[in-house]
């Protein structure tokens, strides 16, 4: 049943909201109605509804504190669906949408109530005085091997909210801004900082975090308390302002963002929330697409002016977590702006002018002003005098102590205190009301100033933490306006202006003229600095006067830690997790350094300064992840012949970003089935590969030849042009970093191969050295690694198939082994290489990538009759592993040199110029003949069937199977296959002093505790004299 | 040395051995009947055509254009003089500047010795050719081709599309017509550049890797969607 009266709630007149427009909504499954305008808080306000949530470690029942950012309690799931669930939702952020559905967070309870049964059932039942500040550090602290399991629970209990099951079906991305001022907060400051800096024709972004733009002047009420600027009602004035922004080109105006991340050198992350206010789940837009439910605006900023005003402090007294205690500040904008009363008898506690407007508000709308308790003795503004003319009672000298009510405020006591001898001093008296708002001053919004590290500093004037302006932190920052401590609107103005001419100097614009709005005058007489009230039973016996509402820290807490022995606010703060999670100490910072500063006998500043972290205000992760998620996660790239292999089914390997063949299964085959099949076809008749993805460096220049010879350990000077050579390169440290064949063009003309993952840093590297070391070479060189695809054609019957294809002499002894040919293949110019990374005769052509897959779709329509198979990785390792050749980065880890890998063949010592890696490989170390060298091993075969055993890769060779554990470690296998040609399984595998112990038996201890055995071999397994390569 | 026969040590001349170093130089591009019946372009799997008179961006792919890389030192005695003889285009020296012609050739400042060159795809080797012959000492030319394809993107909401994707600032005060940069894009990286503002329309161009036209080619798709995306085959 939706419910039908007319909320008593909701005034007659007035506020921001479309009084035409109903819209439903649920909360904890009931139905209720609001307005087109109202946040859910004033909405749930506008119904009654009271009790929101059970706090977090008492299980106190909690109801609406505040208006904005800055509340503790209302802290809220959204979502109708599953899928749609949105945990740690604000109410008072949350702009009401017809169909929204809201639970309070009930986990809290729930898993403490279950926390608390397991582990301490002498404990029974819930309770303050069983849970002190400390109390999981010191209970949960031993066993220590228990430990895990409490965190389980512990965390468990400390969730607000829940994620969802389900994946979320919206999306979400990024928007990069660059700017030449961004103005964050648009009340009068913002507002006017921006008008300044747009009509100088700087770019501008302005944004504001409420659903609508103009910040403090939209909880102006329009009566004559308000202010008018160069004679207008304040929301004219922001209406003009607003529609001369919006028609400039360069102003970005975003409502529904918050600034939540100050980084290094003015980076701001803003989050726009574009579509959480018409429905849980975004709506296509007008073009029937897609849109980002929300937003991150990666802006960077030449000047950034801080404008976020300032957050209303509460008095802390006791009881003052009762559902129907608020801010002052928070009941007169339900009211102003949303047309709603928090109650029907109001009483205020205060210490400045600022709050009485909620008294005048609340008056004006009808509601008894039960009494003003102002903690000044001879309170005198215009505002105080307004309330008077009212006829409101004001008691002088006094404040709220505790409010009476256990799910509702049902009564204040009041009483006059002295504050400096922090008591009681008159009697009490009791005072019948439904509603307890208080003041204590404004804390300016300084969080963002704070995110890179630069500490507020208390200001004595302010009564508050002003951002740190002019620190090494802040360079290009400015703020102005209640951020930073101006509070009257003449004040305000005044900083904002020359705040944003600031802004347009520093960014070179010649300054526009603008006249600072001249202000009505408004006579506010000073605050009383007040934070916690006396009580007239000490904090710690008196009922509980709540500091952080959202972590349940009482002053009572903070003086037992003060007393505990902690005396920095940081650890004050950590051990009573006061300012802790979502809330960032919003409300509550202030008011608890106060406390501590209190029972410490010192001032505030003497007890610390208050740091703030990113982000201001939670940020769903999918903000964070923007489109990078899915298929957009992380680049995969594809070669020429992508389309074709996956129309061939063939399964993929990641290599690096590229995605490349693994192999290519046929019917049910699995990959040993397939891999054995294709090794098979390229023994007996001819396989391809595609390898476009090695990488391939033009190079040339008259020096190109020296600079190979020394980038590569082995010799290069008489290469002749038309021949290729497989080159080895070491780091400088010796060890083998890539290898590749290079082949000579032209005299001065080399195109290098390198390995796949490698292509990019060997590029960098050898520009490097050119660049910083060698410049005097003249060398060039460029990738072209994308441009040419590469299709390697190999077994018994490649010649034959390749000549079907191309004009160039394939005779064997026109066209030897390690040779070059350019001509046409399949019509298309190219190169033909022949090299072999598998032991047989092997052609790699070489054509321009836009015509490798016709090249390679031609091979297949002339192979068919030889046989031809495509092959992947995973079948190149094995055949290139038959033959012992090396994969950099496989069979070596960086700690691996030419000689360590057999190679010293390739090492040329005599090379007249030194070569990178050279000084290296000459360290004794490098020398030692028991470093782990490459072998090969079989492993033995004691019955049928071990001709299957295929060692693990990485697994760890010893000596002596029977050596006490642990064993002396003595290698471990690199690669490792079964051959389909050989006819069992094989590896390569590094052994200390390998070399020398050909023919020995090596243990390999498995996890199941059994030992396998192996032979030390030579690692070439098959064709030892390279006959096959050379037909 | 501009022909194909240099892989023959023979046929190079004393004369031209000592005026440039020796290079090999082929025409990869086939036939013109062949070229037509058997490229494909990197993106040709993902930019078919879709009409979208109401399109907020635009995309086409100009595929098979010729790309060259240069490298040199344009400090060097005649370097720039010769690639302006070759091009008809003179040699941008100021950083992440292009100059441009209506015959199609552009030519692109990427780094102090390196340029990009994108010519009409079957004037490719005639251009790498006439480098060949201007250029003398040390300098390199490299075709690419095969390696790069080029996306234009245009629409009234170009620029929102690159804002979704780089983090360079693409506002014409920052970014005006004749400027190019290497760019981070999405999670890899593209030449960006400013070619034309016609009636306060921008277009882009993207000169992407091959491997990378994929990956790409749907994060640009993507990104438009909401705006509405015709496809210019």
């Amino acid at each position: 049943m939706t419910e039908t009266r007319t909320p008593s709630r909701r005034t007659s007149s007035g506020g921001r909201i479309n009084r035409e427009t109903s819209l439903n909504f649920t909360f904890n499954g009931k139905r209720y109605q609001g307005l087109a305008g109202d946040t859910l808080a004033s909405a749930l306000m506008a119904n009654g509804v009271d009790v929101l949530n059970a706090s977090f470690k008492y299980a106190r029942p909690r109801g609406l504190v505040a208006a904005g950012a800055e509340e503790p309690n209302a802290i809220l799931q959204l979502g109708s669906t599953e899928s749609g669930q949105v945990p740690n939702v604000r109410a008072t952020q949350q702009a009401l949408y017809d169909g929204l559905e809201a639970h309070a967070v009930s986990g809290w309870v729930k898993s403490q109530k279950d926390l608390m049964s397991r582990f301490l059932p002498q404990v029974g039942k819930l309770g303050g005085k069983f849970m002190p500040p400390g109390f999981y550090y010191k209970t949960f602290m031993a066993p220590a091997s228990l430990w895990m399991t409490y965190e389980k629970y512990i965390r468990k209990a400390a969730g607000l909210g829940r994620s969802p099951l389900e994946n979320d079906p919206d999306i979400y991305d990024h928007l990069h801004q660059h700017t030449d001022v961004l103005v964050i907060g648009s009340g009068p400051a913002g507002l006017l900082a921006a008008l300044v800096a747009a009509r100088s024709g700087a770019r501008v972004i302005l944004c504001d975090e409420q659903e609508e733009l103009g910040g403090s002047l939209l909880s102006m009420s329009g009566d004559c308390l308000d202010q008018t600027l160069d004679g207008q009602p304040a929301s004219e004035w922001r209406d003009a302002v607003l529609a001369e922004l919006a028609a400039c080109d360069d102003v970005l105006l975003l409502p529904r963002t918050t600034a939540n991340g100050y980084h290094d050198h003015n980076f701001v992350t803003l989050h726009e929330r574009r579509t959480e206010h018409q429905a849980d789940i975004a709506p296509v837009n007008s073009r029937g697409a897609r849109q980002a439910r929300s937003r991150l605006h990666r802006v960077r900023a030449h000047r950034v002016i801080m404008a976020t005003g300032a957050h209303e402090r509460p008095l802390v007294y006791s009881h003052n977590d009762v559902p129907g205690n608020m801010i002052a500040g928070a009941v007169t904008t339900y009211l102003t702006r949303f047309g709603v009363a928090a109650g029907d008898k109001l009483v205020l506690s205060v210490n400045n002018d600022h709050a009485y407007r909620a008294a005048l508000a609340w008056k004006a709308a009808g509601r008894d002003v039960v009494a003003i308790a102002d903690a000044r003795s001879a309170p005198s503004g215009a505002l105080v005098e307004a309330a008077r003319a009212a006829g409101i009672r004001i008691i002088t000298g006094a404040a709220v102590i505790e409010a009476r009510g256990d799910r509702r405020v049902t009564g204040a006591r009041v009483a006059a205190i002295d504050i400096d001898g922090f008591k009681v001093t008159g009697e009490v008296e009791e005072l019948v009301c439904d509603t307890i708002a208080s003041s204590g001053g404004y804390s300016p919004v300084v969080h963002l100033a704070a995110h890179t590290g630069a500490r507020p500093v208390w200001s004595d004037e302010v009564h508050g933490f002003l951002p740190a302006l002019g620190a090494p932190m802040l360079k290009g920052f400015d703020a102005c306006g209640a951020a930073n401590g101006s509070f009257s609107l003449e004040d305000v103005l005044v900083a904002a202006y020359a705040s944003g001419v600031a802004a347009v100097e520093a960014c070179e614009y010649p300054v526009a003229d603008t006249i600072v709005p001249a202000v009505s005058a408004l006579v506010e007489a000073p605050m009383l600095p007040l934070y916690q009230v006396p009580h007239d039973k000490p904090t710690a016996r008196a009922p509980k006067q709540f500091v952080d509402l959202q972590n349940d820290v009482t002053a009572a807490g903070i003086e037992l830690a003060t007393r505990e022995g902690f005396e920095s606010i940081e650890h004050v703060k950590r051990y009573t997790a006061m300012g802790f999670g979502t809330d960032q100490g919003k409300l509550g910072n202030v008011n608890g350094m106060a406390v501590a500063a209190r029972c410490l006998g010192q001032t505030i500043p003497d007890t610390g300064t208050t740091v703030f972290r990113p982000n201001y205000t939670p940020v769903t992760f999918g903000a964070i992840v923007g489109r990078h998620c899915g298929a957009l996660f992380d680049p995969m790239r594809y070669t020429a012949m992508q389309e074709w292999h996956v129309a061939q089914g063939a399964k993929f390997e990641d290599v690096g970003q590229w995605k490349r063949p693994w192999y290519y299964p046929q019917g049910s085959e699995d990959m040993h089935a397939a891999v054995e099949r294709e090794c098979l076809a390229v023994r007996e008749k001819v396989g391809v590969l595609d390898a476009s993805t090695l990488g391939k460096i033009d190079i040339t220049g008259r020096d190109a030849r020296e600079f190979l010879n020394r980038i590569y350990t082995n010799a290069w000077a008489k290469l002749a042009v038309g021949k290729a050579r497989y080159g080895l390169m070491c780091h400088d440290d010796g060890m083998v970093m890539d290898d590749g064949v290079t082949t000579c063009l032209a005299e001065d003309h080399f195109l290098m191969t390198t390995t796949t993952g490698g292509a990019a840093a060997i590029l960098e590297w050898m520009e490097l050295w050119h660049q910083t070391e060698w410049p005097e070479l003249d060398v060039q060189m460029t990738s072209v690694t994308d441009h040419w695809a590469t299709l390697t054609v190999t077994g018994p019957e490649a010649r034959a198939l390749v000549g079907e294809l191309t004009d160039i002499d394939l005779d064997r002894d026109n066209f030897k082994f390690m040779e070059v040919r350019e001509g046409m293949i399949a019509d298309i110019p190219g190169r033909i290489f022949r090299i072999s990374f598998t032991g047989e005769l092997s052609y790699e052509l070489n054509v321009p990538a836009n015509y490798g897959q016709y090249v390679w779709e031609t091979l297949f329509a002339k192979g068919e009759k030889y046989g031809l198979t495509p092959y992947g990785t995973e079948t190149m390792h094995v055949l290139r592993a038959e033959k012992g050749f090396i994969i950099v980065g496989q069979d070596t880890d960086g700690s691996m040199t030419p000689e360590d890998l057999g190679m010293q063949w390739c090492v040329g010592y005599n090379k007249p110029y030194s070569w990178i890696g050279k000084r290296a490989l000459t360290r004794p170390d490098t020398r030692r003949d028991d470093r782990k060298q490459m072998i090969g091993l079989i492993p033995r075969r004691k019955k049928a069937g071990d001709e299957r055993i295929v060692l693990q890769e990485g697994a760890q060779i010893v000596f002596d199977p029977d050596h006490a554990i642990p064993m002396p470690m003595v290698g471990h296998v690199t690669s490792s296959y079964y051959s389909p040609t050989l006819g069992h399984g094989f590896a390569l595998a590094v052994v200390k002093g390998g070399s020398a112990r050909i023919g020995e038996t090596v243990f390999l201890p498995q996890a199941d505790g059994s030992t396998l055995e192996a032979e030390i071999t030579a690692p070439v397994f098959y064709d030892k004299k390279g006959a096959r390569q050379n037909v | 040395m501009s022909d194909a026969t240099t892989l023959d040590p023979q046929a190079v001349t004393d004369a031209d051995a000592a005026t440039r170093s020796q290079t090999s130089v082929i025409d990869q591009r086939p036939a013109l009947d062949v070229h037509l019946q058997t490229a494909r372009s990197p993106l040709a799997h993902l930019f078919t055509a879709r009409a979208d008179a109401n399109a907020g961006v635009v995309l086409e792919e100009k595929a098979f254009l010729g790309h060259l890389m240069l490298r040199g030192d344009p400090a060097q005695s005649g370097f720039a003089e010769a690639v302006e003889v070759a091009l008809g285009l003179a040699l941008p020296l100021t950083s992440s500047t292009l100059n441009l012609n209506d015959a199609g050739v552009s030519i692109q400042w990427l780094a102090p010795d390196e340029w990009l060159i994108i010519v009409p795809g079957e004037e490719a080797f005639a251009f790498e050719q006439a480098l060949h012959e201007q250029l003398s000492g040390r300098y390199q030319v490299v075709n690419v081709s095969g390696g790069q394809t080029v996306v234009s993107l245009s629409g009234a909401q170009a620029r929102q599309v690159l804002m979704k994707s780089t983090p360079t600032d693409v506002h014409p005060r920052a970014f005006p017509v004749g400027r190019g940069v290497p760019a981070v894009f999405a999670k890899a990286t593209l030449i960006l550049r400013h070619v034309s503002a016609k009636e306060g329309e921008s277009e882009f161009e993207l000169v992407i890797r091959r491997s990378f036209a994929d990956y790409l080619g749907r994060w640009l798709l993507d990104a438009s969607e909401e705006f509405g995306v015709c496809i210019k085959a």
